[in-house]
């Protein structure tokens, strides 16, 4: 019991640590360095007006709040999917739901900038959420008839091809004045994120949070089972239409400002379960919030600098470092259940 | 109520949705004792199970526990009067028995789960009783399946039932492991003074460990009493349909032996048919 606890807390310090130092490394690098100091007096207030102050405030600070915070819900997400269908891949991009999201923000982005109307947050977060909810509503129609874990996983993505191919094409016929940012946006990035964006993100994703945060007691006995956890008192119907909304508000949010973000809804709650050793909801849900912001932080940190002064989407990135996660935990399931 | 029964059911008609899968289910579970539902495969018996359980809506009739109908009792209030040992194995990630087992203490934990001294207890003397203390650190996933009802068996008996529902809880296992959980079964009955409903697929066991015998045959009960009262005559081979046909041909093939060997039971139930 002492071990187990002396774990849980050295796993929270490691990953506050962790998304502490990307976060101040993620201050000062960029297309100009800003030394420690520089950064440290900024943040203090005893520097603004320098250069340092705007492109700080102005450009790097919400950027890295927006991965903070997406990376977090992004990998709670997938999280709250993968008990769902019990289903240690599953995740909002893999289950082509971000995709599916996508879909519906490129259509709305482009039937409002093709009048000159320009898209709210709120209205943005709306339109992505409708997006999830019919792919979630398509990929449940499908884990109705199958148990399969390959099946549920291959019909999601294709569901995000074909999701992806309609988005291209909207593209392709967009005005040319859109299509630069559309195009960036399609891809995955925090880069356009601004302040207008933060206060939106910020309260939206940690309400969903904490709500989620609440329902861990009934996730560590939906664990056991469906049959269990009923008998154990959950009401059943209520907490899968919650997890649903959740996991569907999460992702949502990620993809209405980031675009679509690959495999850290995978990747990074497996990690942290690793790191932790249990999937207690309880551990597990503020544990990849963190773990899914420190890991955003990395690869946007590695999507501006390695290749600057080009820029790569995050999705590249990310895919890069969680794809082989994914590739891992099939690999290691069929080999311990003889089952994939 | 007259009767002092844990559990009874009444004009009780169960299945899924408007499909009745069985009908005019009475049942009674007392203190302490073990009613048991033996008869052949589909003939309804883990439907009725379950909807003692609650886990599926009567479509007719009603389900008592002390006297109160379970479809007005919260949820949580059932959970603390009956828990469930079924027969699907589960597959939980990276949990240990210790924690299985301390999860029956869902319904007396607050808003977030967290285990008091007292709840951290009740999962010491289950695992004791069950006989699973040496298992407390292991991975749940990799114990023997024998192991795992045991767990689970002591996770329904953290959740303090009065009434134990068991839905073949021995399936999976093998003859040790049957004998043990189902030893294990009966003393905790006593000592709990638990009310068990169950299903068992083992003729021969469910004869010996049960205080009354309920055969369903294509939903309805076909007969209920004491052992002594079922296992009388050729009942169980018309239970389950084991004609003179089958007898003969199985004979033939050399299975003989399995009927009155193996089974001591049939042997000792289709002795009369014997030509």
């Amino acid at each position: 019991m002492e071990r187990r606890r002396i774990r849980f807390v050295s796993g929270f310090v490691i990953l506050a640590i962790l998304m502490t130092v990307l976060f101040i490394i993620n201050l000062m690098k960029g297309s100009a360095d800003i030394s420690a100091r520089q950064v440290l007096n900024v943040l203090a207030g005893s520097d603004n007006t320098s250069s340092a102050y705007s492109i700080i405030f102005k450009i790097r600070l919400p950027r890295i709040i927006a991965a903070v915070f997406l990376g977090g819900a992004l990998s709670v997400s997938g999280f709250l999917l993968q008990n769902f269908f019990n289903n240690p891949i599953a995740g909002p991009f893999v289950l082509g739901i971000s995709s599916g999201a996508k879909l519906v923000v490129a259509f709305v982005m482009i039937f409002f900038l093709g009048r000159g109307i320009a898209v709210s947050s709120a209205g943005m977060i709306t339109a992505a959420f409708t997006g999830s909810m019919i792919s979630m509503g398509f990929i449940l129609l499908i884990s109705g008839r199958t148990r399969k874990m390959s099946m549920l996983i291959i019909c999601g993505i294709m569901t995000g091809y074909i999701c992806s191919a309609i988005t291209d094409l909207a593209v392709a016929f967009a005005d040319d004045s859109d299509i630069v940012n559309l195009h960036n946006w399609s891809m995955g990035t925090f880069s356009a994120t601004d302040w207008e964006d933060i206060r939106v993100i910020v309260p939206v994703t940690s309400a969903a949070l904490i709500l989620t945060f609440f329902m861990s007691k009934p996730m560590g006995a939906y664990q056991l089972g469906e049959a269990y956890a009923e008998n154990m008192g959950v009401n059943i119907r209520v907490f899968r239409l919650m997890l649903i909304l959740m996991s569907s508000i999460l992702s949502a949010c990620v993809t209405a400002f980031a675009g679509p973000v690959s495999f850290v809804g995978v990747a990074v709650p497996h990690l942290v379960k690793n790191l932790f050793g249990t999937a207690k909801p309880i551990v597990i849900i503020p544990a990849s919030f963190l773990g899914g912001a420190a890991f955003c932080l990395l690869c946007d940190l590695i999507a501006r600098t390695v290749f600057a002064p080009v820029e790569l989407s995050i999705s590249t990135v990310t895919a890069v470092f969680g794809a082989p996660v994914v590739i891992w935990i099939m690999l290691h399931r069929d080999k311990s259940k003889g089952r994939v | 109520m007259s009767d002092n029964s844990v559990i009874k059911t009444e004009g009780l008609a169960v299945g899924y949705g408007r499909k009745i899968i069985a009908d005019g289910i009475e049942l009674h579970a007392h203190q302490g004792k073990i009613v048991t539902l033996i008869g052949p495969n589909g003939s309804g018996k883990s439907t009725i199970l379950k909807s003692i359980a609650a886990q599926l809506r009567p479509i007719a009739g009603t389900v008592y526990i002390e006297g109160k109908a379970e479809s007005s009792m919260k949820r949580q209030e059932l959970a603390r009067k009956l828990s469930v040992v079924m027969t699907e194995r589960i597959e939980p990630e990276l949990m240990t028995c210790g924690e299985v087992i301390e999860s029956g203490r869902y319904p007396y934990t607050g808003r977030l789960g967290i285990l008091s001294d007292n709840d951290r207890k009740k999962a010491d003397e289950a695992m004791r009783l069950v006989r699973v203390s040496e298992l407390r650190d292991a991975d749940f996933s990799r114990i023997s399946d024998g192991q795992r009802q045991r767990v689970m068996l002591a996770k329904a008996i953290c959740q303090e039932p009065e009434v134990l529902v068991l839905d073949e809880p021995t399936s999976f296992l093998d003859i040790r492991h049957k004998l043990e959980l189902l030893s294990i079964l009966k003393n905790l009955v006593c000592e709990k003074q638990l009310a068990v409903v169950m299903s068992l697929h083992e003729i021969e066991l469910a004869r010996q460990i049960s205080d009354t015998i309920v055969c369903i045959k294509n939903g309805k009960v076909d007969r209920s009493g004491t052992a002594e009262e079922i296992f009388r005559g050729d009942y169980i081979c018309e239970l389950y349909d084991i004609d003179n046909e089958l007898i003969k041909s199985a004979e033939g093939a050399g299975l003989s032996e399995s009927i009155y060997d193996i089974n001591r039971t049939a042997q000792y139930i289709c002795k009369g048919r014997h030509p």
